[in-house]
């Protein structure tokens, strides 16, 4: 791959990997980690990308890789249980928000339902976490999702689904917890 | 009545991951139940909000930091390339090769990043001309540019 190709493949897969990154990590300096991990590996292993298959998908994958590596580094700070408590800072922006589900439509309390999905996303343990930011934050195909995973459709499936569900949970009890603190 | 619709088969339905024949069946079974229109909805709430949530986009001194790192061609390498931007797409790898140009014209070895940054945002709002001086005849780009101008010549 030479240096020109490469320019042009960060300025075409460098945000969606970012914003993936992002998701499955839920901080801007871990998803930089993963983002340049990534990249590095993928120039390492540049020989055996197919390129008849899209590059994105590809790097995906890689980075995909990486943050399971991470994890598994990190297993224990890192997974968090679905029904731990939640951090202390929840306490700072309980208040800003007076009201909760009615007003859906008004951008503050849309902005605190994605800021609250975002914390339960977090919350997700990996496998389902990444299948459910691939389909519902990517918009890739369960056929897409299989190849960035490495897992059969059918896995992918039952992942996506297990993870909106466990999504659902996380979502509410942060939301409850919220209620209380306030 | 039928059996409730399993929960996976509602999220493929949501996710359009159903065949029709499928499909078919949990329509007919959504039209006469309400719970499972219920559970449908709550998970399609979910999946809208996910889809809702912002988009990040890569940082510009992070997309800088790869390319420094890894485009460790000399610069030369670069120039002596002839570009031909695609209409569409190449916006933001004309502002990585504008960065790369003013890195190779200006810049020694350690180039203060701000130029940089403001090269990588200004050029995403114009095309960048290579300067034909740059550009050498010599490598296939370039080679099947010139064939399609004699091509052109020679039709007389
Ligand atoms: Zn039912």
């Amino acid at each position: 791959m030479d240096a020109q190709t490469f320019a042009g493949l960060i300025a075409r897969a460098g945000d969606k990997a970012y914003n993936f990154a992002f998701r499955l990590s839920g901080n801007e300096q871990d998803a930089r980690d993963l983002v340049q991990e990534a990249f590095s590996r993928a120039l390492e292993h540049a020989e055996s990308y197919d390129s008849t298959r899209p590059f994105d998908s590809w790097l995906l994958r890689i980075l995909h890789n990486v943050f399971l590596d991470a994890m598994r580094r990190h297993a224990h700070s890192r997974t968090v249980s679905l029904d731990a408590p939640s951090p202390a800072e929840d306490a700072s922006w309980a208040d800003l928000l007076p009201e909760t589900a009615e007003s859906a439509h008004d951008g503050m309390a849309r902005r605190e339902s994605l800021d609250l999905l975002q914390r339960a996303l977090e919350r997700l343990p990996a496998p389902f976490k990444a299948a459910v930011a691939l389909c519902d934050v990517e918009g890739l195909s369960y056929e897409e999702i299989s190849a960035v995973m490495g897992v059969p459709v059918g896995t992918v499936r039952s992942r996506i689904h297990q993870g909106r569900v466990l999504l659902r949970r996380a979502y509410e009890a942060l939301e409850t917890n919220r209620g209380t603190m306030s | 009545m039928n059996e409730h619709i399993e929960g996976v088969e509602l999220s493929s339905l949501i996710d359009g991951a159903l065949d029709a024949a499928a499909r078919a069946r949990a329509a007919a079974h959504l039209s006469a139940c309400a719970p499972c229109r219920a559970e449908l909805e709550s998970l399609r709430a979910f999946k809208r909000l996910a889809a809702d949530a912002p988009r990040r986009a890569l940082p510009a001194d992070l997309a800088l930091r790869l390319e420094r790192r890894h485009v460790a061609a000399p610069p030369w390498a670069l120039l002596t390339r002839p570009r031909v931007w695609a209409p569409a797409g190449a916006l933001a790898a004309a502002a990585l090769a504008a960065a790369l140009w003013l890195r190779s014209t200006q810049a020694p070895a350690e180039l203060p990043l701000e130029p940089l940054v403001a090269a990588h945002e200004a050029a995403a709002g114009q095309t960048l001309t290579p300067e034909p001086v740059l550009v050498a005849s010599a490598d296939a780009d370039s080679a099947a540019l010139l064939a399609d101008d004699g091509a052109g010549g020679s039709a007389e």
